[in-house]
């Protein structure tokens, strides 16, 4: 008796299950109030923990690299006095530049979006996924699409939000699709995830026309044409480009700028390119 | 009552270390699934029923984290908890061979449910490379941590009967 009124339970909740699939499959937007009403009780236990583990961390290896700071610091200094230099060179270069912009009439400027940073507060253990989640949310400006910069390049998407909190889900995921261009050529290319080339810290570039002109070291950034990336983010840096089998078209590898082992700051654009399409990608 | 709030708890607790403290450890190649691991020793401890409640709870958070179709997880967990409430019958207490053999079957289940649904249907043929480099680290962690726990789980249990006892004696 007992154990059939188990399975009718299960049916139940199976039947229960499948229905929410389907139906979050096509538009998951009414859930949003469950998971920021959730949230307000897991967010500030996640962000606590967090904060514990990573001091907790850090107090070991602040010991462990106080002793190659010295050598460390010498180095930096060396640099420092490079980076002076050349910030010199390209700071000439940039009023240069702002004169032949004015020149050509173009007052579309890159880099130039609005920024919160957030603190990664939870990561993805298992090895399938590559999300984690931050502690900015919908409260902050952040919206379902917003771009997500770390080290200096673009590291992933806001997939889901919450009144405090935001789902990312990193451009190394496997089901990540960026629309991508070389700087120097403007040629375009698709730079996608892929769970087998995670380990080496690459991710593929496909899509590139044959003949196209992008070359082994080739900066690629986020392209015009892309409906869910701002332009112009530096993605990063392409390798061992190659024809396809097909003859039709090029692919190759790209190493991210940003770096996704040791996430902890990112900073993440407010404003969404708004095409409404979120097809092509 | 009490022993399902310490049980929700502990799920919680289980949440956070997997999703927070995990991967800040950096030599930590795989990592064990803890929701997996509770979920199937209280369906194998307590029942289907209860298996079947855990399952959902752990579903649930899991859902709530990732940002696919709502359902994908408490569908697996609520399985799971069912089918390793089955076992419960062959449940005493000094018996550890059972559990780490569910533990082996559990996390081979998952990683498949996973790699079906949101890699193959995507045309990702590489089940081997997968099964190498993802699915045996995390099913060996998953093993050694399912010692631990088990044996924790079964204080708590412990603990709490003795105490369920004790306050049943007092009333009467």
């Amino acid at each position: 008796m007992e154990s059939k009124k188990n399975r009718y339970v299960l049916t139940g909740l199976t039947i229960f299950c499948v229905l929410l699939i389907g139906v979050t499959s096509v538009n998951d937007q009414w859930l949003t109030p469950l998971r920021t009403g959730v949230g307000y009780i897991l967010i500030p236990i996640q962000t606590g923990v967090n904060k514990l583990g990573v001091s907790i961390y850090q107090e070991l290896s602040d010991y462990g690299r106080l002793k190659g700071a010295v050598e460390e610091n010498r180095r930096l200094q060396a640099e420092i006095d490079r980076l002076v230099e050349e910030n010199n060179r390209l700071s000439a270069e940039q009023f240069e530049l702002a004169r032949l912009r004015e020149l050509y009439g173009l007052d579309q400027e890159y880099m130039q979006y609005e920024k919160t940073a957030a603190r990664v507060i939870a990561n993805d253990s298992g090895d399938w996924f590559q999300v984690f989640r931050v502690d900015k949310g919908s409260a902050d400006g952040v919206k379902v699409g917003s771009n997500v910069l770390a080290g200096g390049g673009l590291a992933g998407i806001v997939t889901d939000v919450g009144a405090h909190y935001a789902t990312v889900r990193s451009i190394i995921d496997d089901s990540s699709r960026v629309s991508a261009m070389a700087v120097q050529s403007g040629e375009t290319c698709i730079v996608a995830g892929d769970l087998t080339l995670y380990k080496d810290g690459r991710l593929r570039i496909t899509n590139i026309k044959k003949g196209g002109d992008i070359k082994e070291g080739d900066r690629i950034i986020t392209s015009n044409i892309s409906s869910r990336f701002q332009p112009g983010i530096l993605v990063g840096y392409a390798v061992d480009i190659s024809v396809d089998s097909n003859q039709l078209t090029s692919s190759g590898y790209l190493i991210p700028a940003a770096k996704f082992n040791n996430l902890q700051e990112v900073l993440i654009i407010t404003d969404v390119k708004e095409d409404g399409d979120f097809a092509g990608e | 009552m009490k022993r399902t709030l310490i049980n929700l708890l502990l799920m919680i607790a289980a949440f956070t270390i997997q999703n927070c403290v995990f991967p800040l450890i950096p030599f930590l190649s795989a990592s064990p699934n803890l929701l997996l691991i509770l979920t199937f020793s209280f369906g194998f401890m307590k029942g289907q029923r209860a298996g079947m409640l855990y399952g959902v709870l752990a579903g649930v958070l899991l859902d709530l984290f990732y940002s696919g179709p709502f359902g994908f997880y408490t569908l697996f967990y609520v399985y799971v908890g069912f089918v390793n409430g089955i076992c419960t019958k062959y449940y005493y207490e000094e018996y550890i061979t059972l559990p780490l053999v569910l533990s082996v079957l559990n996390e081979l289940a998952y990683n498949l449910y996973v790699y079906v649904f949101r890699f193959l249907i995507r045309g990702r043929l590489n089940i081997f490379y997968y099964f190498r480099e993802l699915v045996i680290p995390e099913t060996i962690f998953t093993v050694v941590t399912t010692l631990f726990i088990y044996r924790l789980l079964l204080y708590i249990n412990r603990r709490l009967t003795e105490f369920e006892n004790r306050r049943d004696t007092t009333i009467v």
